[in-house]
């Protein structure tokens, strides 16, 4: 009951939290549009030309197919990466050393460049969808792993020993005392990793491809067509910025409302 | 026959040793009260009655089958309401959930928390809240051993009298015993059985005192009266450093379990 009641506000005062944001990217465009005045349109075309062109490659037909495409690759790629990594870091932190084994395996695993692990995947799957799928898999990977493990490794023994007295089952050690804390690790890592995801795509389509968007990114580019340019760099920052805030953030609110001071 | 047993107990942390030749016995139905000064090994020697620590070295037999264990600290759950706190223990049990939302009810009236608290998270209730509501996770799976770590030091002395009453009403309709760590030596003579007393480095029991007044029967003359008596005893001055003087051990270990009797 109390918490249908708490819904409500809690839905409003979450799109209220929006104003700010909005504001802040209307500021940013702004700038946009001076920069662009300044250099010019060939150079760097305003916000309101590029929007423009992405509502044209929408009429037309374009826009909609490629993003589908790179979206079911990062897709592919993110979800893998987070369920292994979510359950290998998990595993990794129970135990001191496969936690102590683990830690510079993540380092060289965050340090290694994508564009290294791409030129590897050409090498390996020659030039089809699982190239960009593992590209993403791997670049995501050691984030999530390292929020897993970091996670389990720091919970409380305290709340380990009521789990011990209470005699809880394995499961309910799982859903009641493990994931409740592994979120606010597992969340922040999911995020840094989704946003990495589009970046990689991008990339890896861009040399690997003849479709999705950063395929079509290679031929504006060969064309000098700045404003197309653009128009599919706002596309993907859109699909990012609307997952993020649409359904990343609202599912990390409901899960962690007893924080303290979250529902303000 | 004592249900639990413990003989030449001895806990290191470390190098460090913390308990040093501990033997105890607990009785069915016995309520045992574990006294001393800040530091010297209570809660340690708790800990591992509840399973929880693993001694150096010791002989235990315990026979109880239910084990409910409240922390010095409340150790509630967070990002569980303080109904789902209570019922952790009964969910643990497989309790339908019903019937775990029945019994939180239940307790909670009698711990003075209203149906709105329940609702509430850890956060948003005041420590006394959070303490009572510790207890009553520990005693709503009705243990035959309750282990109870300084249990009402968070409340103010209303809350107090109802609490010992409620303990009380538990130890006797369930037959639990009872182990309690407490620094409140009149809390101690209400609700105890046995007084044992405990000194620092190494942790050790020096003395025990039975209380052979039946609970009915304890008045608060009475109370009064026996708490300022052990309050004179010499165990007890030198233990909690209120006097000088050395205590001759091998003396207490004869002394240990025929017990000083008040
Ligand atoms: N995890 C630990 N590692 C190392 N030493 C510890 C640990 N826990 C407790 N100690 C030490 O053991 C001794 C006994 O601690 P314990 O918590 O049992 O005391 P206590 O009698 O419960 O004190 P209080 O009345 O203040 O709660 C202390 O000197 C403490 O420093
Ligand atoms: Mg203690």
């Amino acid at each position: 009951m109390n918490r249908l009641r708490n819904l409500l506000p809690n839905t409003l005062s979450y799109l209220w939290s929006g104003w700010g944001a909005l504001a802040s990217l209307l500021l940013f465009c702004a700038v946009w549009e001076l920069v662009g005045e300044y250099y010019g349109d060939l150079i760097l075309p305003g916000p309101l030309e590029v929007i423009g062109q992405l509502k044209l490659m929408f009429n037309s037909g374009i826009a909609g197919p490629e993003l589908i495409i790179s979206g079911r690759r990062t897709l592919y790629g993110l979800f893998l990466a987070l369920a292994v990594g979510s359950l290998l870091g998990m595993l990794a932190g129970f135990s001191m050393t496969t936690s102590m084994l683990a830690r510079p395996l993540i380092t060289l695993l965050l340090g290694m460049p994508p564009i290294a692990w791409l030129v590897l995947a050409m090498l390996w799957f020659g030039l089809g969808d699982a190239t960009p799928v593992f590209t993403v898999f791997i670049a995501c990977l050691p984030i999530v792993f390292a929020g897993a493990m970091q996670g389990t490794r720091t919970l409380d023994n305290h709340l380990k020993a009521v789990a011990q007295v209470y005699r809880l089952p394995w499961h309910m050690r799982l859903t009641d005392i493990y994931l409740p804390h592994l979120a606010s690790y597992l969340f922040p890592a999911w995020i840094t990793a989704l946003g990495t995801s589009w970046k990689v795509v991008v990339m890896a389509e861009l040399l690997s491809t003849s479709d999705g968007v950063g395929a079509a990114l290679a031929v504006s580019r060969a064309q000098l067509d700045t404003s197309t340019t653009l128009a599919w760099v706002v596309a993907v920052l859109g699909v990012l910025l609307a997952t993020e805030y649409l359904l990343l953030e609202p599912i990390k609110r409901h899960l962690e409302r007893w924080r303290v001071g979250v529902s303000q | 026959m004592s249900a639990l047993q413990i003989r030449n107990l001895q806990h290191k942390y470390a190098l460090t040793e913390v308990l040093s030749n501990i033997n105890l016995d607990l009785a069915a139905g016995e309520t045992l009260a574990l006294v001393g000064p800040s530091g010297c090994g209570k809660s340690t020697l708790l800990h591992i009655i509840a399973g929880l620590l693993t001694p150096s070295e010791a002989v235990i037999k315990n026979d109880f089958r239910g084990t409910a264990c409240m922390f010095q600290e409340p150790r509630l759950l967070p990002w569980k309401t303080a109904e789902d706190n209570i019922t952790l223990g009964l969910k643990a049990l497989h309790v339908p959930k019903q019937a775990c939302r029945q019994q939180a009810q239940n307790i909670a009236k009698t711990l003075g928390l209203t149906a709105d608290d329940l609702n509430k998270y850890p956060h948003e209730l005041s420590g006394g809240m959070q303490s009572r509501i510790a207890l009553g996770r520990a005693l709503i799976i009705k243990p035959d051993l309750l282990l109870l770590d300084e249990p009402f030091s968070a409340l103010d002395i209303g809350l107090k009298l109802e609490l010992y009453r409620l303990l009380r009403q538990h130890i006797t309709e369930r037959g639990s015993s009872v182990l309690m760590i407490t620094h409140d030596l009149m809390e101690a003579v209400r609700l105890a059985d046995r007084i044992v007393m405990m000194i620092p480095e190494p942790g050790r029991l020096i003395g025990e005192f039975t209380l052979q007044q039946s609970h009915a029967e304890r008045s608060e003359t009475w109370i009064y009266q026996t708490t300022a008596k052990l309050m004179a005893n010499d165990r007890i001055r030198i233990g909690f450093g209120l006097a000088e003087g050395s205590l001759n051990l091998t003396e207490h270990l004869h002394t240990q379990h025929s017990g000083c009797s008040i």
